[in-house]
């Protein structure tokens, strides 16, 4: 009867500690920072200019938008999975834009040599 | 039993039906954009990236397997799609940045062959230059005998007004000599051309040595901070052995002080087990009997006493020494006097013997206290021979030693 009475006390702390953290889940706010951080790295990066990049930055935006006002419906479940979609689409407009810078420096790095091999042939 | 088998091939089929349901459009996307990703440069320059790239794909499909036309399983491929392009691009950001620090690499090795070409040229240059210098004072030399020869010619006409064979040679030397000047006035020309394209080279020469100065500049910059970091990270090293010394020497000394801490409870243990031991403001108190120590009005040790006194000498060295007093009791018979005397000798002859036994003697003071520290009634005879004793006082350790 003690041991009954211990595991039955046990149950209930575990009940109590389940259902507060689930409540706790349900409440938790949208977490846009990184999408926000993401987009804005993105802009500094020069996504703006690179047609490929521009694309994908503008993309970020309009998800994150659809994920805000799904949060404010109460479907936080896609709100979330939305909210990934944004996080993806600003990293690779970053990625991107770096691409396009690396390329430039590359292209220009070559075309420098092949200038000084002409000039001193 | 008819209606059963119909109820199982009805199971299997929906099971069948769902197992062939057609992926979502984002999935094969996605599962393309990994191909893609897979088959460029990102295999090879960005494997960390397209590991992730595989494994949001993954994702992808475990929720497709479990949900085919759920949103979840829509946005990880979506997500694993993209994951997949970024991997895609940073393989090519790895290419493009090898192909930069090749295409670096040899425009100096080129500005280099440069600047050697630049060098020899100007070797060459210099050597034409003497050639020139020559070839300039042989024309002089030529001017000077061209001169020479028409003064002579003048004279021979003015000597030899007749004779048409010394016109004629005379016209023929004007001829060659007119010949030469103008052989010798084409050279100059070309000495002249020479000595500009020399300038020009020297300016070229000037100009590769200032950039290959500039280099070396840069160069030696580098130098400077490499041994900079050096000696800060010599500092940084210096100063952990540093630490790692004194955390040494800590755990040496904690486990020293930890030894003597268990020496020590072992000794009054041990002590204790010997005689009575008290804790009391003045320190730890040993009471030894005094009919076991000493005849009555005697002050020489018995043997008895002086195997219970080994004992206590024994325990006592083990531990780090202490500060003893050795007090001596009396009980009230006799004169005031007398017994004060008494106590003395009773507490020296126990110091002594402690000190025979090798305690040190700069420790331990010897005090007689007559009969004035009473601990039981005098009215009694028991009262009496717990009166009459000998106290060795064991003073507290110092803190600071424990530090």
């Amino acid at each position: 009867m003690k041991y009954v009475s211990r595991i039955g006390m046990t149950l209930l702390a575990v009940a109590v500690v389940a259902t507060g953290l689930i409540a706790g889940c349900a409440n938790v706010p949208l977490r846009t920072e990184k999408s926000t951080s993401n987009i804005r790295a993105a802009e500094e990066a020069g996504a703006a200019t690179v047609p490929q990049a521009s694309l994908h930055l503008q993309l970020a935006k309009e998800e994150l938008e659809a994920a805000k006002k799904l949060s404010a419906k109460g479907d936080k479940e896609e709100a979330r999975s939305m909210l990934t979609r944004a996080e993806a689409d600003a990293e690779l407009a970053i990625t991107l834009s770096h691409k396009d810078t690396e390329k430039t420096e590359a292209r220009e790095a070559v075309e420098r040599v092949r200038q000084l091999r002409k000039d001193n042939l | 039993m008819k209606v059963l088998q119909l109820c199982i091939l009805t199971i299997s089929a929906a099971y069948l039906a769902g197992c062939a349901s057609v992926a979502p459009k984002e999935l094969v996307d996605a599962r393309s954009a990994y191909q893609t990703a897979s088959a460029g440069p990102a295999q090879e320059l960005a494997p960390a990236d397209l590991h992730k790239a595989q494994l949001a794909l993954n994702e992808a499909e475990q929720s497709f397997h479990k949900d085919s036309d759920s949103t979840k399983t829509k946005d990880l491929s979506y997500v694993a799609q993209r994951k997949s392009e970024q991997a895609g691009a940073l393989g090519a950001i790895a290419a493009a940045k090898s192909t930069k620090e090749r295409a670096n690499a040899d425009f100096q090795k080129q500005q280099a062959a440069i600047v050697e070409q630049g060098k020899k040229d100007l070797r060459e240059s210099e050597k034409q230059s003497a050639v020139t210098q020559a070839e300039l004072e042989k024309q002089a030399a030529l001017k000077t005998a061209k001169d020479t020869a028409d003064a002579e010619l003048k004279a021979s006409e003015q000597r030899t007004a007749a004779g048409q064979q010394a016109a004629a040679v005379q016209a023929e030397r004007a001829r060659q000599a007119s010949e030469q000047q103008a052989a010798a006035e084409q050279r100059t020309a070309a000495a002249q051309t020479e000595l500009a394209r020399q300038a020009e080279v020297k300016a070229a020469k000037e100009r590769t040595d200032a950039e290959s100065q500039r280099q070396q500049a840069l160069i030696e910059q580098g130098k400077r901070d490499v041994v900079e970091a050096e000696k800060r990270a010599a500092v940084t090293r210096a100063e952990l052995d540093k630490q790692a010394a004194l955390n040494r020497a800590k755990a040496s000394a904690d486990a020293e002080l930890k030894a003597s801490e268990q020496r020590t409870a072992a000794a009054m243990a041990e002590l204790a087990a010997i005689a009575s031991l008290k804790e009391e403001e003045r320190g730890l108190v040993l009471t030894l009997s005094g009919s076991i120590l000493f005849r009555s009005a005697e002050a020489s040790l018995m043997p008895a006493a002086q195997v219970k006194l080994d004992q206590v000498t024994k325990a006592l060295l083990t531990i780090h020494p202490r500060s003893l007093v050795v007090e001596g009791h009396t009980d009230s018979q006799g004169s005031d006097a007398y017994n004060q005397a008494l106590s003395q000798r009773r507490a020296d002859a126990v110091r002594d013997y402690l000190v025979q036994k090798g305690y040190p003697a700069n420790q331990i003071q010897a005090r007689g206290q007559g009969e004035g520290s009473p601990i039981a009634k005098n009215s009694s005879a028991e009262g009496r021979a717990n009166n009459r004793r000998v106290e060795i006082v064991i003073q507290r350790e110092v803190q600071t030693s424990k530090k």
